[in-house]
């Protein structure tokens, strides 16, 4: 799914106009970006949390040659999936068979005593 | 930064009434969630992408008590940022850094 998925959907379901619809996902990953860049974290309920992650720089070498080259600090983000979406993505499929009873991320009990 | 102040920049740049830049942030949200649940990645364009992976089972360990325990297959959600989000990032701590424009060619 695409940008444009995204934009399609909310003029379908939702009746707003191709360029509101537009802009408003256009706004919501930019104002996503401009936050992070800031290096503020982001954190979206039932979806997960965006961190910004400060790395030191440090002396690298180039593999082949040996040569010492300072790698500058950089940053990065790091992402941690919410705890509902995680267990969404993970729900067994129906190739599982029948088990329906052990969703709760436990081992499945050994029945035999 | 919350969902909260995703709204409130919808509303203010998007001309939605508060409710309806609430609900309409809220179906993206929930639209996203639908179609990665259903393991179908997301790409957004200049931000980056939602993937889903297949792990395999593997044997892990408790670090408490190093026992050894078998960890189940299962899926999980990765993000991958773009590359021009990792841009943006670094020469907005690059300006930052030296309190000048980020260096231009």
């Amino acid at each position: 799914m695409l940008k444009s998925d995204l934009i399609n959907i909310l003029v379908v379901k939702r009746g707003v106009t191709q360029k509101q619809a537009e802009a408003t996902i256009e706004n919501i990953f930019e104002s996503m970006k401009t936050a992070l860049c800031k290096g503020e974290n982001i954190e979206i309920r039932g979806l997960g949390a965006f961190h910004v992650k400060h790395y030191e720089g440090y002396q690298g070498r180039n593999p082949k040659t040996g040569e010492v080259i300072p790698v500058k600090p950089k940053r990065g983000i790091l992402f941690r999936t919410g705890k509902e979406l995680r267990d969404r993505v993970n729900r067994p499929e129906d190739d599982q068979g029948g088990g329906s009873g052990t969703g709760s991320g436990t081992p499945p009990a050994a029945s035999g005593t | 930064m919350t969902k909260a102040d995703i709204i409130e920049s919808v509303y203010e740049k998007v001309g939605f009434s508060k409710k309806e830049a609430a609900e309409i942030v809220e179906m993206v949200f929930d639209t996203i969630k639908e179609t990665l649940e259903r393991g179908e990645k997301i790409k957004i364009s200049g931000f980056g992408n939602f993937i889903v992976r297949d792990k395999k089972s593997r044997v892990g360990r408790n670090p408490q008590t190093g026992e050894e325990i078998e960890i189940s297959a299962r899926r999980v959600l990765t993000f991958r940022p773009s590359q021009v989000l990792k841009n943006a990032l670094n020469a907005s701590a690059e300006a930052a850094e030296s309190g000048a424009a980020p260096a231009t060619h």
